[in-house]
């Protein structure tokens, strides 16, 4: 039964998706061609590969945490474009952060982004932090990260699925967006 | 109105005739208790106006009791709240009636301090883990032993239950469906019973089906992401891809079928809305699919059941304590795994439970192996019915409801109430709705808070700081569940 195992490894095609850089119809159909947006700063050319993320929840369903813990599944494999989670943000390159922004998460991640070392990128993910979504309006809800701490991204989507995500981390870092193939704009 | 148990509708008329209203809070603590001790739980604690009321089901009859009390001619001196008269069932519900309503004289439940030579404080959070949402630990010391653990939460109150009302249920529909993403198939479901429930609502057998379809959906892949956090927890890696890699299969399923990876949207009082639906779907091959995974699933929970360095870690790790079992009674797979025995599926059968001999898995251990073995088993359970759901399912015959018309009119009742048995436990709404449709006031219950309830008392039932990641992972609540 081991061995049946291993011998289908081998033949097997890994689960891992080629998207963005590659077409792949299933995760291409879950995308929103239009979901990732970079700043209108330009982006400095310093931050290359070897990219640790810190993940700040400012009020989300966990739907957007869902999707991000699969980046690490073998479907998405973040680990092959050097991203890595870190637990501390002084290891931390790239913010991300979810969630509606409550009132009470805002000096935590003014925080966390003061410890974190330059260069630095903020990547808001999902409608929440873009606008506040659905809960704009919501007491305590601010409904927007642009204007507590500069926004590098933001990934559109209730929540962005996880090839979504991986576009939107790629372009935080290079200013591209790797499915469009280019710069994208604010 | 009443219905039989037989008929294929979600829920008989409860309320209404067995209503009693106390006059001190003596009286009503006194037959809160009473009831908890003849086989009743608690399900909610809410306050409107004046009135507090506590809502009950029977564990083994499905019988709905609401003990309300008003707080206007109230005996002060008397007044002691329910978490200090031994029912712990609602205590989330009555730190937001403390800060609500400062008139009825309760203290919100405190936590002493432990003070002592070599008693260390270990904050954890709000920032924490690699993905995880905002909570704050306190983990108090000595040592390695965990001799206390106080949480904070707060930090992401969205104020849901506030926000909703004055609205119509299709403006209030989407809000309810982010309330906990992961399991937002069961916050909509349950919503839409209690609206049906208000307005006598009738759906037919092939609604119920499909609605049954997406629940269990709801709770495999919700399952299958608990089970990799808990296998990851003891350092198992292997396991943990294994298990997310099956979780992404069921997400891209739901998608090819529904349109959305978390089946949002889909449920609407009255029915469901066929038209974010793909066309053609292939039931077939997506049951195939099914089966595929329920093999993968069972052939990794083997695995780890033969591997001695994950069983090490949870046996006996985490156990509730008995006294807090009583106290606090949780639900879903936590209170399952603790011995109490029951789902709403089985008492209280909405959708199309009825037609499903549903095996209800039980442990008695209390540990984090306890709560991995009934969620495997639970998994397995989900995966067949939907794997049997899909084999003779017909999307195409389904009419899609449009909330409008079926809400068009006046709510027979002003009440309604909705529980399902979400991935994480016993949901409940409760709403009160005005002539013209809109929520007055609406009355949350989530599996999250309630359990969250037990966590401090087990983490310092003997456990060492090198067991809080498993133990965290084994009970999988979720924040936003808390936090609403």
């Amino acid at each position: 039964m081991y061995y049946w195992h291993w011998l289908k490894n081998i033949v097997r095609r890994p689960h891992t998706t080629g998207f963005p850089t590659e077409p792949d119809p299933d995760a291409a159909a879950m995308s929103d061609w239009t979901a990732v947006r970079t700043g209108g700063s330009t982006v400095d050319t310093v931050l290359r590969r070897s990219v640790a993320i810190r993940h700040v929840d400012a009020g989300s369903c966990n739907g957007c945490e869902s999707e991000l813990g699969l980046l690490s599944s073998p479907d998405y494999d973040l680990s092959r474009y050097g991203f890595s989670f870190t637990p501390s943000p002084k290891h931390a390159d790239i913010l991300v952060v979810t969630g509606v922004i409550t009132e009470a998460m805002v000096p935590v991640m003014q925080a966390v982004f003061e410890q974190m070392s330059a260069p630095k990128r903020v990547v808001a993910l999902g409608a929440c932090p873009m606008d506040g979504g659905v809960f704009r309006g919501a007491p305590g809800v601010l409904g927007r990260l642009d204007g507590i701490i500069p926004v590098t991204a933001t990934i559109a989507g209730c929540p962005p699925s996880p090839g979504d995500i991986l576009r939107g981390l790629l372009a935080a870092v290079d200013g591209v967006d790797p499915a469009v193939g280019q710069e994208v704009g604010p | 109105m009443k219905r039989g148990r037989d008929d294929v509708v979600d829920m008989g008329k409860t309320l209404a005739a067995d209503e009693t209203r106390y006059r001190t809070a003596h009286e009503w603590i006194g037959a809160w208790l009473s009831r908890r001790g003849g086989g009743f739980d608690s399900v909610m604690l809410t306050s409107d106006g004046p009135l507090l009321a506590a809502l009950l089901i029977h564990r083994q009859t499905g019988e709905l009791v609401r003990l309300q009390w008003d707080a206007r001619r109230s005996d002060w001196e008397e007044t002691r709240q329910p978490s200090w008269s031994g029912i712990g069932d609602t205590l989330a519900a009555e730190y937001r009636i403390v800060q609500e309503r400062p008139d009825l004289a309760w203290r919100a439940p405190d936590r002493p301090r432990v003070r002592g030579k070599g008693v260390f404080t270990y904050p954890l959070g709000p920032v924490r883990a690699d993905v995880a949402e905002c909570l704050l630990y306190r983990l108090h010391v000595m040592g390695d032993e965990i001799v206390r653990l106080t949480l904070q939460n707060g930090y992401k109150e969205r104020h849901i239950r506030d926000f909703v009302c004055g609205r119509t249920i299709p403006e209030a529909l989407p809000v309810i469906a982010r309330f906990t993403t992961t399991s937002n198939v069961h916050h909509t479901l349950a919503m839409a019973l209690a609206v049906e429930d208000a307005w006598g609502i009738q759906v037919s057998a092939g609604v119920q089906t499909t609605r049954t379809l997406l629940a269990e959906l709801e709770r495999a892949s919700s399952h299958l992401g608990d089970l990799a956090g808990l296998a990851v927890s003891t350092g198992l890696p292997v396991p943990q891809m294994e298990y997310l890699h099956l979780k992404e299969t069921l997400l891209r399923l739901n998608f090819s079928l529904f349109g959305h990876r978390y089946l949002r949207g889909t449920i609407v009082p009255g029915g469901l809305t066929t038209a974010g639906w793909p066309p053609n779907p292939d039931p077939v091959g997506y049951a195939q699919t099914v089966t595929d995974v329920l093999d993968q699933a069972h052939t990794i929970a083997a695995g780890l059941q033969r591997t001695p360095s994950f069983l090490d870690r949870l046996h006996g790790a985490g156990r509730v304590p008995p006294p807090t079992v009583a106290w606090a009674r949780p639900v879903g797979p936590v209170g399952r795994a603790s011995g109490l025995g029951w789902d709403v599926r089985q008492v209280r059968p909405y959708a199309a439970y009825a037609d499903f001999d549903l095996r209800v898995p039980v442990e008695s251990g209390g540990d984090a192996y306890a709560r991995f073995r009934v969620r495997v088993q639970e998994l397995t359970e989900s995966l067949n019915i939907v794997r049997r759901i899909l084999g003779g399912w017909h999307p195409g015959g389904l009419s899609p409801a449009n909330p409008a018309v079926v809400m068009g009119r006046t709510p027979e009742e002003e009440y309604g109430v909705g529980i399902v048995e979400a991935p994480r436990g016993l949901l409940a709404y409760a709403a009160r709705f005005t002539a013209d449709g809109r929520i007055a006031k609406v009355g949350i219950a989530t599996p999250s808070e309630r359990n969250w309830a037990v966590i401090p008392d087990t983490m310092a039932n003997t456990s060492i700081l090198q067991d809080f990641p498993i133990i965290d992972a084994s009970f999988s609540l979720s924040v936003a569940g808390w936090d609403g």
